[in-house]
């Protein structure tokens, strides 16, 4: 029988629009967790599948053991496909041309993700598609000039022979860096034992390649992981490239938005359930007075509050997987190859959402609800919309808790949750101090501002609340809108329109004027000429480095880089570099060096170290006079080491420049290796367009992401006035009765919602500019600059934003003729 | 003669509530005895105590001291949902601001406490007694479609349904029209003696107090003369 009212009191409340406050409210922290958790799968899906292309598998392990078998065992169990591949630097040699190469060796399934493209001659423009066989090597285009060979003709490497098949035209896990390092070569993984290059203490690269389905690719992780040795670890993407950090940024602020949703859609649920409490108080009181028990009171009003839950989780879950489709497709449009997976991870996520937000925030107040005593039949019920302390307790449990959940992140949803809650303990306490200095300031004004005033006054005593979630509903919304643009910002500075794309690596001095003669000719930009000296770090303050770091060595030796640096000599200071220490030494100094910031912390470098370099077997030394931190998400040649011109220039330099070319001048580059056959061109346009592709729908969902967000914070703010509606129903009455005249109650009403929201919008841009801050700088490592607009737009936004809420909601009562209203108050 | 059976009886009731400086005391030694079928009215201005009276009486509250006991119910010792199984088997209500559930159409308002109650039959039975307070079309009617009166009488058929021994009514006809209220009055004490309900009415209206067999005039939490007696009123 309790079904059956719960159900008939459910339906015509739902029909009624008594219910659409709650049920929208936990409706929206369905479809946004939902959403947003999808998508942020999808997008990050999207960019693994893209990212896995340039690591030519799902997920690679690294080691420097040679290879396990039961590593690859492992992974067919999970049924996953594999490739080897290993990795080293040796010398090549033909007749008597010799050359520091790369060397790739790998297996017949190579690549398993991506495309690797072989020539069978030495253009990558020319010749047939070839596949890589025993016995033989495809090099790069460079190698065929630095050796003299062509193909077909015979190279040594270590004890073997092997025939140079070819040029390769792609390679999908090269480097992507603007150096290429030394020559690139790809040899058959059969053919390394036969070189004898593997020897003890050899420093050999191992890599394992894995593809397959990301569900048994994440079992595998996991794993995979809790067997692993210490020489093993996985290859994540590269944060410092453009790609790995622009991915890493969105993630990181689709993660952040979706923990705001909840927030705000938690504040809305509460103010909800709070407002669904007292709205039932008076019904439950003549519920019992007819006889209901309690505990007949809990089943009826719970199971109502169940379908209510029940009918916002469905509705919520289909519009949040609506949104995850349509995202889907949006990214399809991107990425024609992408395959969505469906996932059950954000339709869990959401129910869970939905029931903790019911229980945690409307238990406490059903639970007080059943407690009504039938007595208060008799009495008029009192309105309050204060939050006792337990349902406080309970809120803030299931907000924390469904941060926690959402993110994963323990420290970051716990600093979050800190950071609102000192907000909200804040506000409170200017409110508090407000709401006392409003007093003397209302005596001296008319009678609407007095009346507005002391409306505010007296609200904000009893429901500072009120402020609380109107503030916190506009900093969040103000919070996102800035970061989302600060963040699209960024990453159109990091690649303006017309950066240079193409990079040439390698020049000699001689090739210098013939290259500015060529850019002439083609109209093209060259950019700044960048030397560049390959040299090495032998010591640091006359204290030997070891050379070639490994885990097993014990030595108390201090460790270099273990590798050839690209040194230059520059006068000025690279745009992208920042002196974070230290002073830029002058065209006039000597003997100096300013080194990488994140290298000096690696190699334990202060200002003042000598570092002493070996140059082509020459030795010089340099004082470290600055650190620089350097953007490495700029397409620009950045470098560790920047040595002052006098102590480099003698050297025979090779140098590096870059210009801009439209797509469809493609024909230049093939007339530019002609001329220069020796000279790299590194190609970043398919980089390029990557990050912009990326960019453009990351932008998209974060767009989708901030209207959610308004969404929410609308919301909150139309739960709070709502709530309010009964009490301003009986104080309209009154006034009306009293005499009060329309445009007298207008006036007062619109004034109370401006000096509201006046108060809200402050409040949230003070702590929406402190917000961006802290975030800036911990989770973007982002500048930190002030918003001037901000200033503007929060108190702005403030006082339309209440005020419009405010008067659209309540104009309706200020119609209702008094007669009128003073019996619908009086009826209850 | 028959000796009349005894329905309520109420010994040295007292009532006080907790105030900012200590306690104040709303009803004083107050006893009483209502006999079955009897129709009793408490009379007395606002604020005289009247409905805390009625509230003792109906099991709604428990008084500060004294007892009560309806149908020899100790409703001074019962708890909360004691006295709720009382009041749903033994008694009826109706309330000056009618207190119809909003959501709820004026059948379902009926039916409700006998659906409280497991009755299988409510439905039939609400539209009978929608049928004789003369409101059979008005049963899919939800509150705000109808008027003050037709609301207090879908509360009258609302305190029928299910059949109660006592019914309460609380200035059933204060928030009415005259000539509303009087109608209201006459369906009232009609349905009461047709079913033969002891009646308590708690009124300031001295001329519906009237219509009852004995009238209890209260003041500042007393009854004025001798206690449960005949008042005189008028």
């Amino acid at each position: 029988m309790w079904a059956s009212i719960a159900w008939r009191l459910f339906w015509r409340e739902l029909k009624r629009g008594e219910l659409w406050v709650i049920a929208f409210a936990l409706f929206l922290a369905v479809a946004s967790v939902i959403s947003l958790s999808g998508i942020t799968q999808g997008v990050k899906s999207a960019l693994m599948q893209r990212s896995a292309q340039f690591n030519a598998a799902d997920i690679v392990l690294r080691s420097s053991q040679p290879f396990d078998d039961s590593v690859l065992s492992l992974a067919q169990q999970y049924n996953l496909t594999t490739a080897r591949q290993m990795q080293f630097d040796s010398m090549l040699f033909a007749a008597d041309n010799m050359q520091l190469s790369t060397i790739k060796a790998v297996s017949d399934s190579y690549p398993l993700r991506g495309e690797l493209i072989l020539r069978n001659s030495s253009d990558v423009t020319n010749g047939n598609l070839a596949s890589l066989t025993r016995g033989h090597v495809f090099i790069e285009a460079r190698l065929f000039d630095l050796l003299g060979v062509v193909p077909g003709q015979q190279i040594e490497l270590g004890m073997s022979q092997l025939i140079v098949a070819g040029v390769i035209v792609n390679e999908p896990d090269a480097p992507l860096s603007v150096f290429g390092g030394a020559p690139r070569v790809i040899m058959h993984l059969d053919d390394v034992p036969a070189t004898q290059i593997v020897q003890p203490g050899s420093r050999i690269g191992y890599r394992y390649l894995f593809a397959g389905d990301s569900a048994q690719l994440s079992r595998f992780e996991t794993d995979m992981t809790a067997r692993m040795t210490p020489h093993q670890r996985w290859q994540k993407m590269d944060a410092e490239s453009a790609i790995g950090s622009a991915l890493e940024r969105a993630e990181r602020f689709l993660l952040l938005a979706g923990l705001l949703g909840i927030v705000l859609a938690a504040c809305a649920a509460a103010v909800a359930a709070g407002r669904y409490s007292q709205r039932h108080t008076q019904s439950v009181a003549v519920i019992k007075a007819l006889g209901a028990t309690t505990a007949q009171i809990r089943l009826l009003y719970g199971s109502h509050l169940f379908l209510v839950v029940l009918f916002s989780l469905l509705i919520g879950a289909v519009a949040g997987q609506v949104a995850i489709e349509a995202a889907n497709w949006g990214i399809a449009q991107f990425l024609p190859d992408y395959r969505a997976q469906f996932s059950w991870r954000p339709l869990g996520l959401g129910i869970l959402t939905c029931l903790i937000c019911a229980l945690l925030f409307a238990a406490r107040p059903m639970w007080r609800l059943s407690k009504t005593a039938a007595i208060d039949v008799l009495k008029q019920p009192a309105l309050s919309l204060g939050l006792d302390k337990l349902q406080l307790i309970a809120g803030a449990a299931a907000i924390w808790s469904l941060m926690w959940l959402f993110s994963g992140e323990f420290t970051l949803s716990l600093g979050l949750f800190v950071l609102c809650a000192l907000f909200a303990g804040l506000l409170m306490a200017v409110a508090a101090l407000l709401v006392r200095m409003a007093k003397p300031v209302a005596a001296g004004q008319s009678s609407a501002r007095r009346l507005a005033l002391a409306n505010l006054r007296r609200r904000l005593w009893a429901n500072s609340f009120q402020l609380i979630t109107f503030s916190l509903a506009i900093f969040l919304a103000l919070l996102l809108y800035f970061l989302r643009a600060e963040l699209i910002g960024q990453w159109q500075r990091q690649i303006p329109v017309g950066a240079p794309n193409q990079f040439l690596v390698n020049i000699t001095e001689q090739q210098r004027l013939q290259l500015d003669q060529f850019a002439l000719t083609h109209q093209l930009q060259l950019d700044n000429y960048y030397p560049v000296v390959r040299g090495r770090l032998m010591s640091i303050n006359d204290e030997q480095l070891l050379q070639e770091a490994s885990k097993e060595d014990r030595s108390d030796q201090r460790v270099g880089v273990g590798r050839e640096l690209n040194l230059t000599w520059l006068s000025a200071l690279p745009d992208n570099n920042q002196v974070v220490s230290g002073n830029w030494f002058g065209a006039e100094a000597t003997g100096q060096v300013s080194v990488e910031a994140e290298l000096a912390e690696r190699l334990a470098l202060m200002l003042g170290d000598e570092l002493a370099f070996s140059i082509g077997g020459q030795q010089l030394s340099a004082t470290i006079s600055s650190i620089r931190k350097v953007d490495w998400n700029s397409l620009q040649p950045n470098f560790y080491m920047i040595l002052s011109p006098d102590l480099l220039a003698s050297f025979p330099a090779t140098y590096i420049t870059a210009f801009y070319l439209d797509a469809e001048r493609g024909i230049v580059l093939n007339q530019l290796a002609r001329l220069m056959p020796t000279v790299t061109v590194i190609s970043v346009d398919n980089i390029i367009k990557q990050v912009n592709d990326i960019i453009e729908q990351v932008t998209v969902a974060l767009s989708f992401i901030l209207l959610i967000i308004c969404l929410a914070a609308v919301l909150v703010l139309v739960a709070q006035v709502q709530a309010t509606l009964e009490q301003r129903e009986q104080e309209l009455a009154i006034l009306r009765t009293l005499g009060a005249q329309y445009a007298f109650l207008r006036n007062a009403l619109v004034l109370e919602f401006a000096l509201l929201g006046l108060m809200a919008g402050s409040f949230a841009t003070i702590l929406a500019e402190l917000m961006l801050l802290i975030v800036q700088q911990r989770v973007f490592n982002l500048p930190f600059q002030l918003h001037y607009n901000l200033w503007l737009l929060g108190p702005l936004l403030g006082v339309l934003v209440v005020t419009v809420l405010g008067w659209w909601q309540l104009k309706r009562l200020l119609r209702i003729p008094g007669a009128e209203l003073m019996r619908k108050v009086l009826q209850g | 003669m028959k000796t009349p059976e005894v329905h309520i009886k109420a010994t040295n009731l007292a009532k006080s509530v907790k105030v900012s400086d200590g306690s104040l005391t709303i009803l004083h030694d107050i006893s009483l005895t209502i006999n079955r079928a009897e129709t009793v009215a408490i009379v007395g201005a606002s604020g005289s105590g009247k409905s805390t009276l009625l509230s003792l009486l109906a099991g709604l509250d428990t008084p500060s001291a004294g007892e009560v006991y309806l149908a020899g119910h100790p409703l001074h010792a019962l708890s909360e949902d004691q006295r709720a199984a009382i009041r749903a088997a033994d008694v009826g209500f109706v309330f000056q601001s009618f207190l119809l559930l909003p959501s709820l159409t004026a059948l379902e308002n009926v039916t409700l406490p006998a659906e409280l109650a497991g009755d299988k039959q409510a439905r039939q039975r609400g539209l009978t007694l929608l049928q004789q307070v003369g409101l059979a079309d008005r049963a899919d009617f939800y509150p705000a479609q109808l008027s003050g009166g037709e609301q207090q009488r879908v509360a009258i058929a609302r305190a029928f349904i299910t059949n109660p021994a006592v019914l309460f009514a609380d200035e059933p006809s204060a928030n009415l029209d005259a000539a509303t209220g009087q109608k209201i009055e006459d369906l009232l004490f009609c349905l009461n003696a047709d079913k033969g309900t002891t009646l308590v009415l708690v009124t300031h209206n001295d001329e519906l107090a009237q219509r009852c067999q004995r009238q209890c005039r209260m003041q500042a939490g007393r009854f004025v003369g001798a206690e449960g007696v005949i008042a005189d009123v008028g």
